[in-house]
């Protein structure tokens, strides 16, 4: 049911992805105006292109359940308050599509790792009651993901870059960060309620259910997206609080951050990571601000450099 | 003499944690303006200015503060107000290019066919039931996180959360 439901929305759904349900930087109202010419032109891609992806299984609906969607009003979804289990299958969704882009490493114990360092930070956090999922993935760029609900990915190519426990957890809290400010479900939802606005968008669709599947197939697009810039320096602020709550030395997302910021902007690597984030030397910049003196009293913070799980390729 | 030898242990391990972080005086940049203080601690006697993107040399680190020299200071700054490595000007003046679109050329591509995430990539990912199931497997309870802390020895400290700082308009204003 739930499944179905779910679908019957993922046309909005992912015309909304088209925005950002990613992890890292830039200005709202840009955002929403860009978003809201993507649902547009995407749109009408779609209504001449209607290639079938496998991304689902979902059975067509009877046509009297679709046009149910003709009436404006969205069902089942509750883009205005949506609940707890409707987050976390959004988010799922665009997780599911961002591993088909990129899988997870095939290594439990690095896995397993990764959760036990996630979890225990996340419980720091306003939202310790979420289900937290967190994951390698097989990629050589340096970058890191989350999603509604609790998903947080890092890839291979960031992971290597750390060298203790503490840089870790500082990079898990940031992601942890956005995900408890809920920055990507707002910028969905107020897609959303533009969308509702603009009133064409479940005509058309209603008529065509093959756009559902095509239009989720395209969702791990949204991962390539930014969100503003003001989420991102929030979300540094928040990796460092969380990671120092749970015990660690304080500067362990500071230290990713210059090696990030060490990064050539013509290494290939930070490509995505630097398009979508605000630059490390300005995130480390409004640190220095944010941070002051409220770090000074922090003693006896841990790295766990031993601890620290090492992949060997 | 006992204790002159004392002085000495003391002395070089003093050296070895010195050189730990900054071995041949690492080269960093100044992120903004700040002050330089003659010991690591905010209410310590200033020693000299510097401006964002000048170019210093970091001698050693103490806790979250950097001894650094610039050409006509030496004194301690928080770690937050310095860059290491190439100066932040030089970076910055990269950001318009980046702004365009992604720098360089055959990024993202790897001969080992473990593949980077360009926007291209994430645009034609497909969904993939069996590997978020895989993804969920993994999952802890807040118990398990628990029993992973204090197997490292980490105590959850009460800490208040760090906000947006007052200033960050008039720094926007500049």
């Amino acid at each position: 049911m739930i499944k179905l439901n779910l679908a019957k929305n993922t046309l909005l759904i992912s015309l909304l992805m088209s925005v950002s349900a990613h992890t890292f930087a830039f200005d709202f109202q840009g955002a929403l105006k860009d978003a809201a010419k993507e649902a547009v032109k995407k749109q009408i891609d779609l209504s001449g292109n209607n290639t079938n992806n496998t991304s689902d299984t979902e059975k067509p609906a009877s046509d009297a359940k679709i046009t149910d969607l003709s009436k404006a009003e969205p069902p089942i979804f509750n883009w205005q308050n949506p609940s707890i289990d409707e987050e976390i299958l959004l988010g799922r969704e665009i997780t599911g599509n961002l591993l088909g882009a990129a899988p997870l490493v095939k290594d439990s114990a690095l896995q397993n790792y990764i959760n036990s360092v996630g979890r225990w930070v996340a419980s720091q956090s306003d939202r310790a009651d979420l289900p937290w999922h967190f994951g390698v993935i097989e990629s050589d760029d340096l970058n890191a993901f989350a999603a509604p609900g609790g998903f947080v990915l890092i890839t291979k190519g960031l992971y290597k870059k750390m060298t203790n426990e503490a840089q870790l957890a500082g990079v898990l809290g940031h992601e942890i960060g956005h995900i408890v400010k809920k920055h990507q479900l707002k910028v969905l939802q107020k897609q959303q309620l533009l969308n509702i606005g603009s009133n064409f968008l479940s005509d058309k669709y209603a008529k065509d259910n093959k756009l559902v599947s095509s239009a989720i197939g395209s969702g791990a697009e949204i991962s390539a997206r930014s969100l503003d810039k003001t989420a991102e320096y929030e979300a540094d602020r928040l990796g460092i609080t969380f990671a120092t709550r749970a015990g660690y030395e304080p500067y362990g997302l500071v230290d990713v951050l210059q090696t990030l910021s060490q990064t050539s902007v013509n290494d290939g690597s930070v490509a995505l990571l630097f398009k979508t984030h605000p630059h490390p030397d300005e995130r480390l910049a409004r640190l220095g601000d944010a941070v002051g003196n409220k770090l000074d009293n922090v003693k006896n913070g841990q790295t766990l450099e031993k601890r620290f799980y090492k992949l060997r390729n | 003499m006992n204790l002159l030898n004392k002085l000495k242990i003391a002395g070089s391990i003093a050296l070895i944690f010195g050189a730990g972080f900054a071995t041949a005086a690492e080269t960093g940049s100044a992120l903004k303006k700040d002050n330089m203080r003659f010991e690591p601690y905010a209410d310590a006697k200033v020693t000299g200015t510097f401006s964002r993107g000048e170019s210093l040399q970091i001698i050693k680190k103490q806790g979250a503060w950097l001894q650094i020299k610039t050409k006509k200071n030496t004194g301690w700054v928080r770690l937050l107000s310095v860059k290491r490595g190439a100066s932040a000007a030089s970076t910055g003046s990269n950001i318009a290019t980046l702004a365009n679109g992604r720098a360089g050329t055959g990024q993202v591509v790897s001969t080992t066919g473990i593949r980077g995430l360009n926007e291209q990539e994430l645009k034609a990912a497909k969904f993939n039931e069996t590997e978020v199931k895989t993804l969920e497997s993994y999952t802890q309870t807040a118990a398990q996180g628990q029993q992973f802390a204090s197997a490292g020895s980490l105590k959850a400290i009460s800490f208040t959360t760090i906000k947006s700082p007052q200033t960050n308009s008039a720094r926007a204003a500049k």
